[in-house]
């Protein structure tokens, strides 16, 4: 287990007050946020910070974490010291982790959520970190959440993901054991971005007689190289020759269901869109595919190119730029 | 560990299906008072079945689990996160037409 230098991580000198610490905490939070930060590894550090500031925050935990003295550097392998922890009354890691930090209107709640799984070496000094802890004791199981990430063709066709859940369980004898759960899910077609899926039953399990929670898992589509999604639609960039746009024609076009037959109007230009009705994703009210033309020109790499090229600049009243000048 | 493999059905919510806000509240670490708020916010929409019984639509449990998340851990208040996350889905919105756009610009 590697020693983590609380201090370090929110860049705060040691005889920092509660209020730098709170501060401190609170800059690095807006930065790293995972709903918020655009920064690769946003939410590690975020993790990361979360803990520091469990542990510095509290005036108990924190007087028991400098006990451990100044020399330790980040990385450096730890162990707790045999007499750890004497002196000190800690409440252990709070349902949630984050109990006492609370704004008004945010409960502390159940510790479900894979960003509050602090390391080891919390755990080691602090305790807490059980599978289970945090039991509601009011006779249901909680619900959980869980994301599942899908690619765009299997939103269109509908598939399935094995997960594996864990989850103690309480034996007959009362004694508990960790049960592993393989749950496969059906994804039915046509489900959307941030659309949740219920499994009935599959959260947390029932303490005295009451019925066990749901498992709520949301959706997350992968971006697609060619398709773009916004609700139900997709829209595909599609490139076609200065003749199919001017002159129309009829081009083989590819859709989440498989390529169409689709008639380019005369007159077409770049940057056009073409809907096809119902191509989208499917449901109740399917969505539309949008087809987006991009007239791409061909190369004057050859004398015969050229020349039809010449021919045009000769025989069109053609100027590109013509509304501009006016 | 005792291994158990068991297929479940699932069922997609959708614009019709409504939760209780008491588990609302479980879900997204929220109190009753501030879900209510944010409902009256805008944040979703919320209807009474029953005296003191609300409910609000099961769409909207992604957007009130950021609300929820932003509250506790950034210190702000019920519409300060009402404010960020709709700003927050619009960027997101901004996002993706910019890179649509971008796509578009590099292909010509």
């Amino acid at each position: 287990m590697e020693f983590r230098d609380y201090y370090k991580i929110l860049g705060v000198e040691r005889s920092a007050s509660a209020d730098q610490i709170k501060i401190a905490y609170r800059r690095l939070a807006r930065k790293y946020h995972p709903d918020v930060s655009k920064e690769p590894d946003a939410e590690a550090r975020f993790k990361e910070m979360q803990e520091a500031y469990e542990v510095l925050r509290d005036p108990e935990k924190r007087a028991a974490y400098d006990q451990l003295g100044s020399e330790w550097k980040s990385g450096q392998s730890f162990h707790p010291p045999p007499d750890w922890g004497s002196g000190f009354e800690f409440s252990g890691r709070p349902a949630g982790g984050r109990a006492g930090r609370r704004q008004a209107g945010a409960t502390a709640g159940a510790g479900t959520h894979p960003e509050e799984d602090f390391s080891d070496f919390f755990s080691s000094l602090f305790g807490g970190g059980s599978p289970f802890a945090g039991a509601t004791g009011r006779g249901g199981g909680r619900d959980h959440h869980a994301r599942i990430d899908i690619t765009l063709e299997e939103a269109y066709r509908g598939t399935s993901r094995t997960l594996e859940l864990r989850r103690p369980e309480v034996k007959p004898d009362g004694s508990v054991e960790l049960r592993s759960h393989t749950v496969r899910v059906t994804v039915p077609a046509g489900v959307t971005e941030g659309q949740l899926i219920r499994l009935a039953g599959q959260g947390e399990s029932a303490t005295g007689g009451g019925s066990a929670g749901d498992l709520y898992l949301e959706v997350h589509i992968h971006p697609h190289r060619s398709f773009t999604l916004e609700n139900r639609d997709v829209t595909l960039t599609f490139p076609v020759a200065p003749w199919e746009a001017a002159l129309g024609a009829s081009v083989t076009v590819p859709t989440l269901g498989g390529p169409v037959e689709m008639r380019i109007p005369a007159g077409a230009q770049s940057g056009q869109k073409l809907r096809l009705r119902g191509r989208g994703l499917p449901g109740q009210a399917p969505g539309d595919q949008y087809v987006q033309l991009k007239v791409v020109l061909p190369p004057a790499d050859s004398p015969e190119a050229k020349g039809i090229y010449e021919q045009m600049r000769a025989k069109l009243n053609f100027d590109p730029r013509a509304s501009e000048a006016r | 560990m005792v291994r158990v493999t068991q297929v479940f059905e699932a069922r997609v919510l959708s614009e019709a299906d409504w939760i209780a806000a008491s588990e609302i509240c479980q879900l997204c670490r929220l109190d009753l008072d501030a879900v209510l708020e944010l409902a009256a916010l805008g944040v979703m929409s919320s209807r009474e079945r029953a005296p003191g019984e609300w409910q609000v639509p099961a769409t909207a449990l992604p957007r009130l689990r950021v609300v929820g998340r932003l509250m506790r851990d950034l210190g702000i208040n019920v519409s300060g996160a009402a404010l960020a996350v709709e700003l927050l889905e619009a960027q997101r919105e901004l996002e993706v037409r910019l890179r649509h756009l971008e796509r578009l610009v590099a292909d010509h």
